[in-house]
């Protein structure tokens, strides 16, 4: 925004090859975009209103989208998503701030500890999947001498991979969640972590401590400076990390697939799961391309969400 | 007393971060250590962590079966009259998966620095008629994410199989899609770094004669290369570990990407798991140690496209 005033004044120099020099430096962008997001997003647009039939596509207005509605798969994978969600939005959140308070200490070694602490976000989400079902695998896993010792733990000698979910408190709302739904939270956590942790030590890094010293000078203890001082500050990125956060969990698939699969029965089938049962194991493609079109809705709510919380940022310094 | 009240918190903060790095690193841990275990440890009832109990003692150092049993069976290493080293490695994740992964990474990686590079400096530099527009949309288009995309991408690359091209295959599709989804952040975090860069070292280049493309190629190139490289590596790191798209839109053996070929070995090694854990990280560690000698460049970038979404 700085440089806007200058650009005008300079940029705008007489000759035609000038002024086309960027329309073909962008050019190419455009065209793969068009040819990669634009139009896939239009078919599925377009597909989310036809039906295949053996003949061809057939136009069925919004039938794709009433009869999604209207199963319960779809009902049973909102209510997977919401607890997925909170549960792996709360953890990571609440741990990363922890981490991020600590680290902001600035103690010895702090640069090798946010190294290792990095290493989760580098691996891949279906490996981070893996190597938490070889943890439980039934039988072989290295934790299922505990977990599945039934004087421990309630689901008498089964795995966490494949204990039923137990019998839910609200109705058809599942909760308190299925043991593979922990873990997935737990999984999906333990990858998320490094960068909401980094996110929030680039924001507490940014308060300047003389805030801090004249709060302590004020009387406030630790637990007072936090609450009243650091954390108001830092509500902007804390949003933007729950959105970015929504947002991975949401549109994540690579995990479920190597680390429960949807299962235990659908006990871990959330949305973006259920969205690759639909279009690739039930091949309804026009009833899966409607699931897609209200995840891309939700996606687009939650980024201009996070513009404009990142632009009153910006219009206040 | 205040001095020593705060280097108690100090010595209190560093056990507990150390707990953390420790509690963190142990599905890790876990796995280097299963992939390094015999089949028989593997699949013993109840399991046993580390493999050094003999039947008189619960844990004897001397008497730990270590074994690179699940590494061999990855890479299936077969004698070999012509290889000089008297072998070669013969299994598949070898031969072919990382090798794609390697090629769909790099040849991805460069093209979205480029045009990333390219449409970077056209909107830091130049205002146009439809500067703004198009920089919205391409921040909108940020927000469609992959997996909804994949319904229709899934239909074209069908198409595309079926139409009469002779050179097409599916490893051109995969690239395009990966640039595709890719190269939006990058705009936004090139012209990010393009705008760093001050307007008036261009200027006075220009003012002591040098050319527009001259300016170009001694200052702006030189001085946006730390910014390409780091596009570079989060696009690298990004499609090396991109598991669903190649899933569904692959469709032969020899052109599937390191993460399907995961996906397939955890399918054949149920029980194995020791086979499993040896392909986690053998496909793992490039990019890990990638990362090690890069770490800056990841922590700057992740912030930057964090905070424009």
């Amino acid at each position: 925004m700085k440089t806007s005033f200058i650009t005008q004044q300079h940029q705008e120099g007489p000759g035609n090859s000038k002024t086309m020099l960027p329309f073909w430096l962008i050019l190419p962008t455009i065209l793969v975009l068009l040819v990669v997001q634009v139009y896939p997003a239009i078919y599925t647009l377009w597909l989310s209103l036809h039906q295949r039939e053996p003949r061809g596509w057939d136009y069925v207005q919004f039938k794709n989208f009433t009869r999604l509605f209207h199963s319960s798969q779809f009902s049973q994978s909102v209510g997977h998503t919401v607890v997925f969600l909170v549960g792996y939005t709360s953890i990571t959140l609440v741990a990363g701030f922890v981490i991020a308070l600590l680290l902001n200490r600035k103690v010895r070694l702090t640069g090798l500890y946010t190294t290792l602490l990095f290493i989760p976000w580098i691996i891949a989400d279906i490996i981070a999947g893996m190597v938490f079902r070889l943890l439980v695998i039934p039988d072989y896993g290295l934790l299922a001498g505990i977990l599945q010792n039934p004087s421990l733990f309630p689901p008498k000698g089964l795995s966490i991979l494949t204990a039923p979910p137990p019998h839910p408190w609200f109705g058809h709302f599942p909760f308190p969640p299925a043991p593979a739904m922990l873990l997935l939270i737990l999984a999906s956590a333990w990858r998320a972590l490094p960068f909401i942790t980094l996110l929030l030590l680039a924001a507490l890094q940014t308060i300047p401590p003389e805030i801090i010293e004249s709060s302590r000078i004020d009387g406030a203890n630790n637990r007072q400076t936090i609450r009243y001082i650091l954390l108001p500050l830092i509500l902007p990125t804390l949003v933007v990390a729950l959105f970015s956060l929504t947002l991975g969990g949401m549109n994540g698939v690579g995990m479920i697939f190597s680390l429960t699969a949807g299962g235990p029965g659908t006990s871990t089938q959330v949305l973006s799961y259920l969205l690759y049962n639909i279009g690739w194991n039930q091949l309804r493609f026009g009833r899966a391309a409607a699931l897609a079109l209200l995840i891309a809705v939700v996606n687009w709510l939650l980024i201009s969400g996070t513009l404009r919380l990142t632009r009153v940022d910006r219009r206040q310094d | 007393m205040r001095p020593s009240r705060t280097h108690w918190q100090t010595r209190l903060v560093n056990i507990a971060l150390l707990l953390i790095v420790l509690v963190t690193m142990i599905p890790i841990a876990t796995t280097a250590l299963i992939s390094f275990k015999r089949e028989q440890d593997v699949v013993r009832k109840p399991p046993v962590i580390l493999p050094c109990d003999t039947p008189e003692k619960p844990f004897d150092l001397r008497a730990c079966r270590w074994s690179l049993e699940g590494y061999t069976r990855v890479l299936a290493p077969k004698p070999s009259a012509t290889s000089p080293l008297g072998f070669k490695l013969t299994g598949n994740m070898l031969r072919i998966y990382l090798p794609n992964t390697l090629l769909y990474a790099t040849l991805t990686a460069s093209l979205v620095a480029l045009l990333a590079g390219m449409s970077g400096y056209a909107f830091s530099r130049y205002r146009f008629p439809g500067h703004r527009a198009l920089m919205t949309g391409i921040l909108a288009i940020t927000g469609v994410p992959l997996l909804t995309n994949l319904l229709a991408l899934y239909q074209m690359a069908v198409s595309l199989r079926k139409a009469p091209l002779p050179w097409w295959d599916d490893r051109l599709f995969i690239i395009m899609v990966y640039i595709g989804f890719f190269l939006p952040l990058s705009v936004w975090i090139a012209k990010g770094f393009f705008d760093a860069i001050p307007r008036e070292l261009e200027e006075a280049a220009r003012i002591d004669g040098c050319s527009r493309l001259c300016a170009l190629q001694r200052i702006i190139i030189p001085l946006s290369m730390p910014g390409m490289m780091t596009i570079f590596l989060l696009t690298f790191v990004n499609v090396w570990n991109e598991f669903i798209a190649s899933y569904l839109l692959i469709a032969k053996n020899q052109h599937k990407s390191a993460m399907f070929g995961l996906y397939d070995f955890m399918g054949q090694n149920i029980i194995n798991l020791q086979v499993i854990a040896a392909a986690c990280i053998l496909i793992a560690s490039p990019v890990l140690i990638l990362f090690l000698f890069t770490r800056r460049n990841f922590f700057k970038a992740m912030l930057e496209g964090a905070i424009r979404g």
